[in-house]
């Protein structure tokens, strides 16, 4: 998991590159490195974050590479940072992904000097041995290309000259077209404040670039690239003076699901409107909808699931993507597996759906990322639109994939002519009342605060829900347990007394999802067991309900289904605040990444 | 760089006290007029006047601000954030932005309109006489602000009075865009506050006895909104300026030309929209409803059948079926002022509930997250999350 960033234009490159690393270093940041070119290769790179990285001063390098790291093979050294050189130092390489096969080429390289422990070092080896063989440096990437087995996007500049080659398979780059200049990057991110005319390569794509001008080759024959335009404002993904980007994101909800409804819902006729293409009548045939997710993607699986059951009366299933197997007793055509992913690259997700297509069964993906792996890998794909999320915390894109999953339940359930108009109708208007709703509990965020604060030093943190308030346990304590490292888990409410509340104490808080349809006295009774022990309960309580047993409580605007989505705002603020009193870095939470592209 | 301008301070740290319960939620500069923040339209002219780099002071509920300008790209200026911890008045508040600045620099009021003539204006001032200036405009009720009297040469401020109760010689009041140096701010720390407050006007007045202030006058548009009702006539105002962008979904709607619409407003069949009206994006205005010279913020429901006139309805609210807000004339009285003729049919705050059929008197204030039953006839000031029941 990695995020590599080219530039190739008229303007220094080492400033570029550098501010397009820090733009993906949600993708990791244990090192990172750059390499510009000019009659001999500058090589900088160390361990550690972007910041920590100083890019040599060359006014006159125009072309030049980057990389930040998240380690898979070998540890956050200098030496494992890329680029990697060979052994004349005279090619240098970037790369995102796992070569499967290094270690038989590194065999098949004895003779020559490695200094890292990755698997990408064998890239640079084998393309100065093809460089001396008197190929150019494409024709070089061509053949080494050939050799490796794997998934990965590479870069490779050459001394001398203003080139990059670039080429991907299974992992993602992106080619961004400027007046003064082309950019490469392993999301559109890197370089969203220049441009947003972009190419998406595909697998086995090679993209050569030379000043002025672009090409890219397919099966080694130059083809016309189509160039599409990003809607994102590359200010969206900057930070616009909040201290973390999760903070901003949390607080760009209302105006993120705002977009995620926009131009979806037709309230004269009980419809949603989504651009799917299925065989006639498939849809009403389906007997079982699979969803395959992690972390908080499973997460908004679980509450979709039920949704689903409820709303489009068809049985749904939920796997852990690592976990899915298309197992027996069902039949592929009539079973529709649906990937939820933020980035559209998780690996485990994306092997997951390929299991599914391989057994034959439908694929839809819901993702935040147009031109993404897993919306290739499918037929149809809904985007949650929710923009760029860089806090790797999911937080508005939760709220984004929810609402997108039940939009698309709706639209289900008119499909199979099980769902009235009037009742989608009032589930619609339900969708519409989310932003507003969600603002109500950002105006709250003094108060979540000041719970903050009092419980911070706590022992550990429970989350208990029903029904759709179960997922929303799990989502609040990942959240918490993400960002402030204290230990968080998530229950379904019944469970508490069949083992957990063993684990209770006074100094362990239990947040409670309180909402409407979720079994409001059952949970009290469970929390008030918690109480017992001397737990401080904190709840998110239906605003139609009045609870007076609790130590905190907030309240939760009506809106149906998806109250429980709402009070999950007050433990994205909850977690929030808990870290921050921490001083601890929120953005960039210790071992972990945005997009965990490796299985 | 040669020739570079001026930063521009923005003071939008202030809550706004008058206009609740629309600031109860949102610092006045964040209210809406045809759709955009009264800040938005300071932003503007700023950026017309060529200035690109901006310091906003926030500080009540500036997560508003925030989330609305980002790092100010989409208006292709830099935007830089300083907080104002408590809100102490405006040389505090500027006081704030001492660490970004070494250089002169324009001082402009966030929830005042101006043109951009009036900012390059100072701004040229500036560049002459290296400051400090004040911009004067006229002003019909000049007792309701400062009231600045100028020199014989009318280029230099003799005095300026706030608020004064006394005689007066003067119709100029101060515009509130300023230009300074960065002597300003050891004035500011040698200032004494005043019933708790920091005022400009008040570092402005020490600054007289010893020093030239210098005057632009202006005569361009001077929008404030200093009370609930002045944010409808400042709505109307803009939306007539407007040349409707917009033309309705369906002919079975009637939208009149002076209005702003925001992006997925769904309106139902014969509803009709009438001038001098701006409705927030994802609003919902249901079959039948009548919409006349009001703001309606985002997210708020319009029930069917419901006529809405010279009100503003705050965002996420829901407003029943068959509610009458009549609109019309009405006294209103604040701190102790009596203002005659003013016309407000009512303000609801955020995240309210009017049930079906209930009647809203002129004038009525309903707070925020308040709930009013079905069929109430409710007038005069109604409390936050207060609970009304037919009587």
């Amino acid at each position: 998991m990695c995020g590599i960033v080219g530039y190739l234009g008229e303007d220094p490159a080492g400033p570029i590159v550098y501010k397009g690393l820090q733009n993906l270093e949600y993708r990791g940041y244990d090192s990172a490195g750059v390499a510009l070119v000019g009659e001999e290769l500058t090589v900088q790179k160390r361990s550690g974050e972007v910041g920590a990285l100083s890019v040599p001063e060359i006014p006159s390098a125009v072309c030049g590479i980057g990389h930040t790291r998240w380690s898979t093979h070998g540890p956050p050294t200098d030496e494992n940072a890329h680029p990697h050189t060979g052994m004349t130092g005279e090619v240098a390489v970037v790369h995102n992904g796992i070569i499967e096969n290094y270690e038989s080429l590194r065999e098949s390289l004895s003779d020559r000097t490695f200094t890292s422990q990755t698997d990408t070092e064998v890239i640079p080896h084998l393309l100065e041995i093809e460089l001396e063989d008197g190929h150019d440096l494409y024709t070089a990437l061509n053949r080494v290309v050939s050799q490796l087995e794997g998934s990965f996007a590479i870069c490779a500049v050459h001394a001398g000259r203003n080139e990059i080659v670039a080429t991907r398979n299974q992992s993602p780059l992106v080619l961004g077209h400027a007046k003064d200049g082309v950019f490469l990057g392993s999301d559109v991110t890197a370089f969203l404040e220049h441009t947003r005319d972009v190419t998406y390569l595909e697998d086995g794509d090679i993209a050569v670039l030379r000043p002025g001008d672009v090409h890219v080759y397919r099966d080694g024959t130059e083809i016309a690239y189509p160039i599409e335009t990003v809607e994102w404002e590359a200010d969206a993904a900057e930070k616009g003076g909040y201290e973390h980007f999760m903070r901003k994101e949390i607080h760009e909800q209302p105006a993120s699901l705002r977009q995620t409804l926009s131009g979806r819902i037709d309230l004269d006729r009980g419809a949603v409107e989504l651009d799917l293409e299925f065989p006639k009548g498939y849809l009403s045939s389906v007997e079982e909808i699979q969803f395959v997710a992690c972390g908080t993607s499973y997460y908004a699986s679980l509450y979709a699931a039920r949704l689903f059951e409820e709303i489009a009366d068809i049985r749904a299933t939920v796997s852990i993507a690592s976990e899915y197997t298309f197992d027996g007793g069902r039949d592929p055509w009539r079973t529709l597996t649906i990937a939820v992913t933020q980035s559209g690259e998780t690996a485990d997700t994306l092997g997951a759906i390929r299991r599914a297509k391989r057994a034959g069964a439908q694929t839809l993906a819901v993702t935040n990322m147009l031109g993404s792996s897993v919306s290739r890998e499918v037929k149809n794909s809904v985007f949650i639109r929710a923009g760029p999320e860089i806090g790797v915390a999911a937080t508005k894109t939760f709220a984004s994939q929810v609402t997108t999953l039940a939009l698309l339940a709706v639209y289900l359930g008119r499909e199979r002519g099980v769902l009235s108009p009037s009742d989608a109708r009032s589930i619609l208007e339900d969708l519409r009342g989310l932003p507003g709703g969600v603002q109500q509990v950002l105006d709250n965020e003094a108060s979540v605060k000041e719970a903050a604060v009092a419980y911070q030093d706590s022992d550990a943190f429970f989350f208990v829900g029903r029904r759709h308030g179960y997922p929303v346990a799990l989502e609040g304590a990942l959240k918490l347990k993400e960002i402030s490292y204290d230990h968080a888990e998530g229950f379904a409410a019944g469970e508490l007394k069949h083992g957990p509340l063993a684990l209770v104490t006074d100094n362990t808080p239990v947040l409670a999802v309180l909402t409407d349809g979720g079994n409001i006295p059952n949970t009290v009774n469970n929390l008030v067991e918690a109480q017992t022990r001397g737990a401080p309960a904190i709840g998110a309580i239906s605003e139609s309900h009045e609870i007076d047993s609790l130590d905190v409580g907030f309240e939760v605007p009506d809106a149906g289904l998806f109250e429980p989505l709402i009070a999950n705002v007050y433990f994205q603020l909850f977690a929030y605040h808990v870290a921050n009193e921490k001083g601890r870095p929120i953005d960039k939470p210790r071992n972990l990444a945005k997009s965990v592209t490796v299985g | 760089m040669a020739n570079q301008t001026p930063p521009a301070v923005i003071l939008a740290a202030g809550e706004g006290r008058r206009l609740e319960p629309l600031t109860n939620r949102r610092p006045k500069p964040m209210l809406p007029v045809t759709n955009r923040p009264l800040l938005e339209y300071v932003v503007e002219a700023v950026e017309n006047a060529g200035l690109d780099r901006i310091i906003f002071v926030v500080g009540y509920y500036e997560e508003r601000i925030r989330n609305h300008f980002g790092d100010g790209d989409s208006w292709d200026v830099d935007i830089e954030y300083v907080t104002q911890e408590k809100q102490l008045g405006t040389a505090h508040a500027l006081l704030q932005a001492a660490p970004l600045i070494n250089e002169p620099f324009v001082l402009l009021n966030g929830d005042r309109i101006v043109e951009s003539k009036l900012v390059s204006d100072v701004q040229e001032t500036l560049e002459t006489t290296g400051g400090p200036v004040v911009s004067v405009t006229p002003a019909e009720n000049p007792r309701h602000y400062g009231v600045v009297e100028l020199d014989g040469s009318a280029t230099r401020i003799q005095s300026i009075t706030e608020k004064p109760t006394g005689p007066i010689q003067s119709n100029l009041i101060n515009a509130g865009v300023y230009g300074f140096d960065q002597s300003i701010f050891d004035e500011i720390t040698q200032t004494t506050a005043d019933s708790g407050e920091l005022a400009i006007t008040t570092t402005l007045t020490n600054l007289l006895v010893d020093q030239d202030v210098h005057v632009v006058q202006y005569r361009g548009q001077w929008l404030d909104v200093s009370h609930l009702w002045d944010l409808l006539t400042v709505n109307a105002a803009l939306a007539g300026q407007r040349s409707g962008e917009r033309s309705p979904e369906s002919d079975k709607v009637s939208i009149a030309a002076d209005t702003a619409i925001g992006s997925d407003v769904k309106i139902g069949p014969h509803a009709s929209i009438g001038g001098g009206t701006a409705i927030g994006a994802n609003a919902t205005v249901e079959a039948n409803a009548v919409i006349i010279n009001s703001i309606i913020f985002p997210d708020t429901v319009i029930e069917a059948g419901a006529v809405v006139r010279d009100a503003v309805i705050s965002e996420n609210t829901r407003v029943g079926a068959n509610v009458t807000i009549a609109g019309g004339d009405t006294q209103m009285v604040v701190d102790g002022t009596v203002y005659k003729d003013i016309a407000l049919g009512g303000v609801v705050g955020d995240n309210a509930t009017l049930g079906g059929a209930v009647t809203i008197a002129p004038g009525t204030v309903v707070g925020d997250g308040a709930s009013i039953e079905d069929g109430a006839i409710i007038s005069g000031h109604i409390e936050s999350d207060a609970i009304v029941r037919r009587g």
